[in-house]
């Protein structure tokens, strides 16, 4: 890990989704920091807001999402800093960002491609968007770009469309397609969910070999807490658009602090470690994003609710020894002098 | 979860005389068409010549890549499909019925004791149905139930998998998916099967909610005398819930063990590299080094390759590898593979974390 000056600073980010039965607040103030060339990772169940934080980045919310407060800042190359929540989601300056700082990989590789071009055209298009060369120079650097991704046979494959590949290849296009302008930033929403196992270790193994090249920064989203292990540098874990804890993997793998964190790391099977026992469980379910509980959302299912301090007030971010945060009453932050009034 | 006690652990009724169902050589070729006459220019060889058999009260993992023929195999079981060769024996009293046999009157016995549960909670319910028809549905359609007998037995059935009898009136949509896959398995148990085909139960859950509806999996198991062929691609899902496991590659099986065995000594390169691809969810065993990677895509079962199918794949392949198709044969002690050279070779197993 090359522990460089922060790349991105995301400040009590807020997204919200108003729709007629009401407001969603899917990323209800999330901070973190991606420090240059490190691997950030944000882990959760679905519907905690894990992917739409990494859109809010790009201001590609779809609608009715709104960056309602926050903000977002991303140093550039030439040291200066810009916040992008602040831009017009459909302005240029913002479209000049995308692709060519911050880039983006999704889950479903076949319907993040178009099926009506060639792989080839797809890539090259990216390039010419973002710098002055013509199409035969767009071209070559295609061809470069897919036979490092692992693209077997790239001039033919330059004229495939991504419906006559597989989905690992169309994976690895995908990423050929976000590396070509050698972004700053990569974002990867759950880049290898719809793989197989061995196909998943071959896309990962590339990631990291790539972000080594090229010195980039990479947001992983994942649920995958196996992948998280394998990959990341630094953990966010998400529960219901709050940041609940983040730690470097070692350390948040090793103690985790939040009973979420705790719970979470107990409920997945082990290979070679939890054969015929039973499985820890949280009980419960993840609350509907309309009806969420009151104080700490995750009070109702934690084993550690404390009546009276965790259902009272949201628990403030804790900093503690190493550079982790947790937000959790354990840690502190409760108002002691209520607590002995009741 | 209110239904839901602690008390189970799984301590199954194992019954290790015959088994209770055996499938024999079964291929499933579906036919490629093509042009205005809708000729038959080939065949997809989703299963092709794959032998297992499931011991009465245990679960029989079955594991594999997409594609691999995993689920065509577990709906060959359901007769959803009329497999093209091979049998599908099902023992039962001493007696010994064929499934690939019987025509559509002749089976609908066996559709009660046979049932499954499917990977999608969301697809696989009827959203204009509520939670007692779905559930109910088979009961009214064998004839065994109806009336306030039936809701009675629904909503017992609902308590079991760890839900309340409120339940029964609400349509799927206004159920989460952890409820949803509850209402799945109640379906399943509602006709209080022998063998229940588990096809990917958890793969749609998540995390917290998977290990929910695995360990119900296991009370119900232990409560009912349940067997389950578990089809899953998951590979610690299936060690955490199997007995026995088996490899498929395109179609066939390539492994079959003890689970125990299977992961700490595979004797097959494909598992190898399938285990050494399993993501640990430890950042200490990052630099255990030696993680296999598979050149090339599964191969494609229209067109498999001569001899081995995992040939041009295996970093272990010979020229015999290319010629000569291995069959599965056993090594001893209830472990079958298919490979010509699994004595000589050495393969790791996958890393245990306590040592």
């Amino acid at each position: 890990m090359n522990t460089q000056g922060p790349l991105l600073e995301v400040q009590d980010l807020q997204t919200h989704f108003s729709t007629d039965e009401g407001v969603v607040k899917a990323v209800d103030g999330v901070d973190f920091t991606i420090r240059q060339g490190e691997t950030f990772c944000l882990v959760g169940e679905s519907g905690c807001g894990k992917s739409v934080t990494a859109f809010s980045i790009l201001q590609i919310v779809q609608d009715p999402g709104r960056i309602v407060r926050g903000s977002i800042h991303l140093r550039q190359d030439d040291g200066q800093t810009l916040d992008l929540a602040a831009m017009d989601p459909k302005g240029r300056a913002l479209r000049r960002i995308r692709g060519r700082d911050i880039a983006m990989i999704f889950q479903e590789p076949m319907t993040s491609l178009s099926p009506v071009h060639t792989v080839g055209d797809q890539i090259s298009e990216t390039l010419r968007l973002h710098a002055p060369i013509d199409k035969l120079q767009a071209r070559e650097q295609t061809m470069a770009i897919l036979t490092r991704v692992g693209i077997p046979r790239p001039e033919r494959h330059f004229h495939a469309y991504p419906f006559q590949l597989s989905g690992g290849m169309r994976q690895r296009v995908m990423i050929a397609m976000a590396l070509i302008c050698r972004p700053s930033l990569l974002i990867a929403d759950e880049p290898t969910t719809a793989l197989d196992v061995t196909m998943q270790a071959v896309i990962l193994d590339l990631i990291k070999e790539l972000q080594g090249e090229m010195g980039m920064s990479v947001m992983l989203i994942t649920h995958n807490l196996g992948v998280v292990a394998e990959v990341a540098d630094t953990v966010a874990v998400m529960y219901l658009g709050r940041i609940v804890e983040s730690a470097d993997v070692y350390s948040l793998f090793r103690e985790p602090k939040h009973p979420y964190t705790t719970a979470l790391l107990r409920s997945i099977p082990v290979i070679g470690l939890t054969k015929q026992e039973r499985l820890a469980t949280i009980r419960g379910m993840v609350p509907h994003p309309f009806n969420r509980p009151h104080g700490c959302t995750f009070h109702p299912r934690c084993d550690h609710f404390m009546p009276g301090v965790c259902n009272r007030s949201l628990p403030p971010i804790t900093h503690l020894e190493g550079g982790r945060t947790v937000r959790c009453f354990l840690y502190g932050g409760a108002d002691t002098r209520e607590r002995e009034e009741r | 979860m209110s239904g839901m006690k602690e008390t189970a652990i799984s301590e199954k009724p194992m019954d290790t005389g015959q088994p209770l169902l055996e499938i024999k050589n079964l291929k499933m070729h579906f036919p490629i068409q093509k042009g205005v006459f809708r000729r038959i220019t080939d065949y997809v060889r989703a299963v092709d010549g794959a032998s297992l058999a499931v011991k009465r009260g245990e679960t029989f993992g079955l594991v594999g890549e997409s594609g691999c023929g995993k689920t065509t195999l577990g709906r060959c079981i359901m007769r959803v499909y009329r497999p093209t060769a091979g049998q599908i024996l099902y023992h039962e009293d001493g007696r010994t019925v064929d499934l690939c046999a019987l025509n559509n009157e002749e089976l609908k016995p066996y559709r009660r004791k046979i049932r499954m549960i499917f990977q999608d909670p969301h697809g696989s319910l009827n959203p204009r149905m509520t939670v007692l028809d779905i559930v109910g549905d088979a009961l009214r359609v064998h004839g065994i139930a109806s009336g306030t007998e039936l809701e009675d037995r629904v909503s017992d059935l609902l308590r079991r998998v760890g839900l309340r009898s409120e339940y029964l009136r609400r349509y799927p949509h206004a159920l989460s998916g952890g409820e949803r896959q509850r209402i799945g398995i109640a379906r399943a148990l509602v006709l209080e099967p022998a063998l229940v085909v588990c096809d990917e139960p958890v793969s749609a859950l998540d995390v917290s909610v998977q290990a929910q509806t695995l360990n119900l999996l296991q009370d119900l198991q232990a409560e009912f005398g349940l067997t389950y062929l578990f089809v899953a691609h998951d590979l610690s899902v299936v060690e955490h819930l199997s007995d026995r496991t088996a490899v498929m590659y395109v179609g066939k099986l390539v492994e079959f063990a003890d689970t125990k065995a299977l992961y700490v000594n595979p004797r097959h390169p494909y598992t190898e590299a399938l285990l050494s691809a399993v993501p640990i969810a430890d950042p200490r065993m990052r630099e255990r080094g030696g993680r296999i990677r598979l050149e090339g895509d599964v191969a494609d079962p229209a067109h498999p390759p001569t001899g081995c199918y995992f040939h041009p794949r295996c970093r272990y392949a010979r020229q015999r590898c290319l010629e000569e198709e291995p069959i599965l044969r056993d090594l001893g002690g209830d472990h079958g593979v298919a490979c010509h050279f699994s004595e000589e070779i050495e393969l790791r197993g996958a890393v245990m974390v306590n040592g």
